[in-house]
């Protein structure tokens, strides 16, 4: 966690480089959605692993093999940046505008004023809602925009989308 | 063509009252009622109204002969008189005329008629599906089957699409209900497309050659979230579609805030005389400007290349000749076809719009309320700048980004134009921007890491009204992004930019891409994402109050 960005730390040690955007109040999302990501992926690499398998022990190729392990240290892998991107993840809302920030590799923040937002999706998936999570995506008119804040429990989920569409519509120009 | 598909389904004049009577005694003590400011139960101003189509009632009623009913010149004929009146609405009628028409009664707030589109809407789409049918069967299927047996081929599949597009015309039809424009179409799959007009971008209204010789036109909405063009209204009478823009216009301006926000600094306060002329582009520049681009000088290699090949090879069987000269079209053709496109281009304001008049074959009028302009681009083509020449591109949200034939994407602003042009042009769709006095600066040194020969090209700035981004090391090009259109900011910073402590600050718009000032130092870009969101709130707030 340390130093694998800044979702965590406290704003005073990136406050050289990022003047303001760790002034802000973020908050982060739901650890739980580091378990809904690792068991996605476990059944991703699963079905690879199967198939892969499947088709070692009958073809017998080395390269199948090679692939297998390639499979699993990808998958090794990636389980360790889920843990840091689920922790790097963080909303803040201020006065105007929803900011959601994310991404290991790539660091995106997204600004989006609440006047801009066409609607509000609130979404959860079966593995999301065994983990009693939701995921609230703010559209706009803009293509480019995203502004997707997932691991939020339902209550959380729909006081930030009853608070967006209250502020949607108080400062509502569409366009 | 279409003779052959009128004569193919050549039902006795009196089969179309017949339909159209039995729900008349419905239709009656409806159109007793006269609706407000309505002058009474007149005929629908288009003389084609939708009548109480046996497609919408109940399900027992078979749809089909309705279609085949269809009587060409009697029942329509060309367009009357009373067609170039945009005027006198009839009174409303239920939205669904028929047996479920009293049930749902006039809806409030004054509506209209259903109305058909006009009646050699067909014939015109048949004709129009002529090079459609040929290009799809291509030369080698007419070497195969030999020129008689093609001629069949062509003739089978137009009058298929003749005939269907009878189906659909007979069960497409459009009225305005209030704030709404709604859109009926479909024969098995209904679909009725309720358009909110102060959703409106853009309206136009093209004329396909066929059209101008027939005197019809197509009136296109751009409404945002399309993802094409949507509701194409193909074909109306020139005077109906015309008429139809102006009240669409008017309707969709109503509740619009403000015709042009922010007041203008430079103009006068009396208001703008009617249509005033901006710019009009001398065909002669066009003409020069397409000679300019790579495709015009590339044009002599390649006949050079195939007169070589076919030399070499001796022998110049038809069909060889007629392939190569239809690949090479689709390169060929592009300058020749912009030239067509942007032949006479006028630029237009008229009070609050911005109307551009372009084409040669197919003229198009595109009108555009100012404050839709979501973003203008400036292009400066590498041939082109020996003369100096820009060209200028606006975007409204509704051109799909996916539409990426830019014949289909009417978003030209100034097709070729000098520098003074190009401001002239930029200070009217944007009041108070000057194109030749935009402030930008380049990144800092270190980004020439992540671009070694551009970074001097691209760089950004905030002007007083527009997010300026430029871009481009052999186009130049420069994005303007009105403060109170930004949709959203964004800052991403990938690996080799976290490296180098740069980053990139998007502004984006509904429809196009947006701009981008790319490899910021950090600092600095975060301090422009918060002065976008600053002033694109602020710049918000004038045009609410305005």
């Amino acid at each position: 966690m340390s130093g694998d960005g800044p979702a965590g730390l406290p704003p005073a040690s990136r406050s050289a480089l990022e003047p303001w955007p760790d002034t802000v109040r973020w908050q982060p999302i739901s650890r739980d959605l580091i378990w809904v990501e690792l068991i996605r992926l476990g059944i991703g690499l699963a079905v690879a692993l199967v198939v892969l398998g499947v088709a070692w022990a009958l073809a017998g190729h080395w390269l199948l093999g090679a692939a297998v392990g390639g499979a699993l240290l990808l998958g090794v892998w990636r389980a360790i940046t889920i843990v840091r991107a689920v922790r790097a993840w963080g909303y803040a809302e201020r006065d105007d505008d929803l900011l959601v920030r994310h991404g290991l590799l790539v660091r995106r923040l997204s600004i989006v004023p609440y006047s801009r937002m066409q609607f509000v999706d609130v979404s959860a998936g079966p593995l999301e809602r065994a983990f009693d999570l939701a995921t609230v995506q703010l559209h706009t008119a803009a293509a480019a925009s995203d502004a997707r804040v997932p691991g939020l429990r339902p209550a959380e989920a729909s006081r930030l989308r009853d608070r967006l569409t209250a502020l949607g519509e108080d400062r509502a120009e569409g366009l | 063509m279409s003779d052959r598909s009128d004569s193919g389904a050549p039902p006795p004049s009196e089969d179309r009252p017949g339909p159209a009577q039995s729900p008349a005694p419905e239709q009656s003590p409806v159109q007793g009622q006269p609706g407000p400011g309505q002058p009474g139960p007149g005929q629908p101003a288009n003389g084609h109204p939708w009548p109480p189509a046996p497609g919408y009632g109940p399900p027992a009623a078979p749809p089909v002969p309705g279609p085949l009913g269809y009587v060409p010149a009697p029942g329509y004929g060309p367009p009357p008189g009373p067609d170039a009146a945009p005027g006198p609405w009839p009174a409303p009628l239920p939205p669904y005329p028929g047996p479920w028409g009293p049930a749902a009664g006039p809806p409030p707030g004054g509506a209209e008629p259903r109305q058909r589109l006009h009646p050699l809407s067909p014939a015109l789409h048949g004709a129009k599906s002529l090079v459609v049918v040929i290009a799809g069967l291509s030369w080698s299927t007419l070497s195969r089957v030999g020129f008689g047996w093609f001629a069949v081929l062509v003739t089978v599949f137009v009058l298929g699409a003749t005939v269907l597009s009878v189906v659909s015309w007979w069960n497409t039809g459009y009225h305005l209900v209030g704030r709404e424009l709604r859109v009926y179409e479909g024969l098995l799959w209904r679909r009725t497309r309720a358009i909110p007009l102060e959703r409106l971008q853009a309206v136009e209204v093209v004329r396909p050659l066929l059209a101008q010789l027939t005197g019809l036109a197509e009136l296109r909405l751009e409404v945002v979230g399309g993802g094409k063009t949507e509701a194409p209204l193909a074909y109306l009478s020139v005077a109906e579609a015309t008429a139809l823009r102006q009240r669409l216009l008017a309707v969709a301006g109503r509740c619009a805030p403000g015709p042009a926000p922010s007041a203008e600094p430079g103009a006068p306060a009396a208001p703008v005389p009617e249509g005033r002329r901006v710019h009009a582009v001398r065909n002669q520049d066009l003409l020069v400007s397409q000679l300019l681009t790579p495709q015009a000088f590339l044009l002599p290699v390649g006949l050079v290349f195939v007169g070589a090949q076919f030399l070499s090879e001796g022998s110049w069987s038809f069909i060889a000749v007629a392939s190569t000269l239809t690949a090479m079209a689709g390169v060929v053709l592009q300058p020749i076809r912009r030239v067509l496109d942007d032949w006479s281009f006028r630029l237009d304001r008229d009070d609050g719009t911005l109307r551009v008049h372009n084409g040669l074959l197919e003229t198009r009028m595109q009108t555009v309320p100012l404050h839709r302009v979501q973003t203008v681009r400036a292009t400066w083509p590498l041939l082109w700048r020996m003369k100096g020449w820009l060209r200028l591109r606006l975007e409204v949200a509704g051109y799909s980004a996916g539409e990426v034939e830019d014949r289909n994407r009417p978003d030209r602003l100034l097709p070729v134009g000098d520098a003074e042009t190009g401001v002239l042009v930029v200070a009217e769709v944007l009041p108070g921007v000057r194109l030749d006095a935009l402030p930008a600066t380049a990144p800092p040194s270190r980004a020439r890491w992540l671009r070694p020969l551009s970074r001097k090209v691209v760089g950004a700035g905030l002007d007083e009204q527009v997010f300026v981004a430029r871009s481009g090391l052999l186009t130049r090009q420069v994005t303007l992004v009105p403060y109170a259109r930004i949709q959203s900011v964004r800052v991403t910073r990938g690996p080799v930019q976290r490296l180098l402590r740069l980053a990139t600050v998007h502004a984006d718009t509904a429809g196009g891409a947006g701009a981008a000032a790319v490899h910021r130092d950090l600092a600095d870009a975060w301090e422009l994402a918060a002065e976008l969101t600053e002033r694109s709130r602020a710049a918000r707030r004038t045009d609410d109050d305005s």
